[in-house]
């Protein structure tokens, strides 16, 4: 990023704005029919691993962690990409908005990922999208980093051509590109290797949980970004706090360290749904 | 970039502080409110450990209930408007958390409870009553589903005594307090019925309004619920002046509620007659602190004036 404003993120603390501001959608990139980025105007800058509240009037209100942000937001003309599956009915109703259409946003909420030099990037199915403005930020500071990154299909795998130019290794599940089985296969060799010192993980539970452990072996510092069910995303209504310490996702995480996941007693469990509840049938 | 300030732990002990409601003692006055941060035993811990005298737990009926879509809580320059819809997991799982929260902190539980029906608040009343929170308070006022259950069943005496005496018989004991809504006309007569009836406290105010705000670009109401009741600091008078009502009328402890984010709103509840000192809003408004913030501020009042309790203070608004 070589715009203006360097990291506006760093140091003093921006202020969140927590009523949805009207943006209009730029673009939207197609992946695929049920894979697509939106190009958003950016009325405020998010740090990578922040999320922002994405309304589509009419419809619902959901969090998403942009997997691009342009900073030149001071003059209006910053750009916040959001890339998004369709999974159920709000991500649904998102895949049919074109370009010009209005939609609302608010944030940044929450705490991101810190840039750390010699980073391990490790990414999962739609956890990639994060990483890739992680990645990004952490080129124009100049610290040098590698991405492991799967998905279940090669149709899946995001950002595979931006990731290529930089360093990054795939995996896909039905061994459709790159290696194939688990991105957390080689994670304990590439460890071992002690050319890491931080590891940013985002992506599926059982993977966060996979690559936690293996910091945890290794002794290296880890910071995973955990989603949960959210409702007001300013930290009022105490829908997505982990059972053990109560830490709000929304606003101690959604990217937690050892320090934050100490006392967590719910990891890997089944997430509470919308009501609350936590049940077999919640999602993980 | 620095990592988020996490938890910081409850600071400020005063013993001139102390209060008790219903004959449960708390070790200040300040109260987390119904429907912030207490879904769980371990999110309604995170205001003990913020300095909570006592928590409210979110309320709860007798079906688990998704409550509205997003945007569903929505801040504006004075406040804050919810429609969360009374999203809860049911009674029976928010028993169980309850009693979790009775085993893990030592800090008193007020649970709250709602129904559809006069006789589902009984319902609602028994089960969470296994669990032995210290207090139940009524939500008999939520204004965000009249659509779906009907007028709120707090705007009628005559019916919130009805629901008083329900809630009383199936608690087994438990103190119960009725949340009274600010709408409702004669506020300090309708906690004079609640009090004959046998209620043990008066919660009030719960959210005001309903209100609304529409985005001019998009030109549509915010909220998904469209309308959402109105708490924070644009809900502060209307609070005292109900608390004021309802103390001129009744001799039973009151749970002051609405818009209080520092020591001097706080104290505003207590002049007009209130025991404990509710606090929702004001964690947005002023932040994880509001809780002990809170607390130094009355303890400095209580320097300032040579007192050493609030019980002086208690109602000393009134001629
Ligand atoms: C911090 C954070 C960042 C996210 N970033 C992205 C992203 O960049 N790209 C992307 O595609 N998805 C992202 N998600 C997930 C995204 O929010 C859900 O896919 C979306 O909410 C699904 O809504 P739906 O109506 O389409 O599906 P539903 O059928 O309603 O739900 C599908 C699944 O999505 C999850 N979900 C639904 N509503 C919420 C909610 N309010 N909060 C949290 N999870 C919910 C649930 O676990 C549910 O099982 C993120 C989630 C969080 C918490
Ligand atoms: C997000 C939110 C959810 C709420 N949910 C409930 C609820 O479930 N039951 C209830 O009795 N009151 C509920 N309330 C009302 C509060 O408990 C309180 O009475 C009101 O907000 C005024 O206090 P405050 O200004 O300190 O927030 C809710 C308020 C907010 C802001």
């Amino acid at each position: 990023m070589t715009d203006g404003i360097h990291s506006p993120f760093e140091g003093t603390p921006v202020a969140v704005v927590t009523s949805p501001v009207p943006v209009r959608i730029e673009d939207v990139i197609v992946h695929h029919e049920a894979l697509k980025t939106f190009v958003l105007e950016a009325p405020f800058p998010v740090a990578p691993g922040q999320f922002i509240m994405l309304w589509l009037p009419g419809v619902d209100e959901k969090p998403f962690s942009p997997s691009l942000v342009t900073q030149r937001w001071r003059l209006r003309a910053g750009r916040i990409e959001v890339t998004a599956r369709a999974v159920g009915p709000f991500t649904r109703a998102l895949m049919a908005c074109r370009p010009g259409q209005t939609v609302g946003i608010r944030g940044p909420f929450g705490q991101g990922f810190s840039l750390e030099p010699c980073s391990l990037l490790v990414g999962g199915g739609m956890g990639i999208a994060p990483l890739r403005y992680l990645a990004d930020a952490l080129d124009s500071n100049g610290l040098p980093f590698q991405a492991m990154l799967g998905a279940r299909t090669a149709a899946d795998l995001l950002f595979v051509d931006w990731f290529q130019r930089r360093s990054a290794s795939f995996y896909t599940d039905d061994g459709s590109a790159g290696v194939s089985g688990p991105v957390t296969q080689s994670l304990d060799v590439e460890l071992e290797s002690g050319q890491f010192r931080a590891v940013c993980a985002c992506g599926p539970e059982p993977m966060l949980l996979a690559v936690k452990k293996a910091c945890e072996t290794h002794s290296i510092p880890y910071q995973l970004a955990f989603e949960r069910y959210m409702k007001c995303g300013i930290g009022l209504c105490g829908q997505c706090c982990m059972d053990g310490t109560g830490i709000r996702v929304c606003k101690e995480g959604p990217v937690l360290t050892a320090r934050e996941l100490a006392g967590v007693t719910e990891l890997g469990l089944p997430h509470r749904d919308a009501t609350g509840a936590r049940g077999p049938s919640g999602h993980i | 970039m620095s990592r988020g300030t996490l938890l910081p732990k409850s600071g400020h002990h005063d013993r001139r502080l102390e209060v008790s409601i219903a004959g449960i003692p708390l070790r200040n006055p300040t109260v987390l409110a119904s429907g912030i941060l207490g879904m769980s035993a371990s999110s309604a811990g995170l205001a003990v450990a913020l300095g909570a005298g006592a928590v409210t737990f979110k309320s709860c009926g007798l079906e688990p209930r998704k409550g509205h879509p997003c945007p569903a809580v929505v801040p504006f320059e004075h406040g804050l408007l919810n429609a969360v819809g009374l999203s809860n997991p049911g009674a029976e799982q928010m028993a169980r958390e309850i009693a979790d929260f009775r085993q893990r902190f030592q800090i008193p539980v007020f649970a709250s409870i709602f129904g559809k029906t006069v006789a589902e608040f009984g319902q609602v009343a028994e089960i969470i009553s296994k669990a032995r929170p210290h207090l139940i308070e009524v939500n008999v006022s939520c204004p965000n589903v009249e659509s779906e259950l009907g007028t709120p069943f707090g705007l009628d005496g005559a019916v919130t005594a009805e629901i008083t005496r329900v809630v009383k018989r199936a608690s087994e004991g438990i103190p119960v307090a009725i949340k009274l809504s600010p709408q409702a006309h004669g506020i300090g007569r309708i906690a004079r019925a609640c009090q004959d009836a046998g209620a043990d406290a008066i919660t009030a105010i719960n959210t005001v309004g309903p209100g609304m705000v529409i985005d001019p670009v998009l030109r549509r109401p915010i909220l998904s619920n469209r309308v959402g009741g109105v708490s924070g600091g644009a809900v502060l008078p209307i609070a005292v002046r109900c608390v004021y009502e309802i103390a001129s009328q009744v001799t039973i402890p009151i749970i002051g509620t609405g818009g209080v984010s520092r020591a001097d709103h706080a104290l505003q509840l207590i002049l007009a007659g209130a025991t404990g000192i509710g606090i929702g809003t004001g964690l947005h408004e002023a932040g994880d602190g509001v809780f002990t913030d809170v607390c130094q501020g009355l303890s400095d009042y209580l320097d300032r004036n040579g007192l050493d309790n609030l019980d002086k203070l208690r109602g000393a608004a009134h001629d």
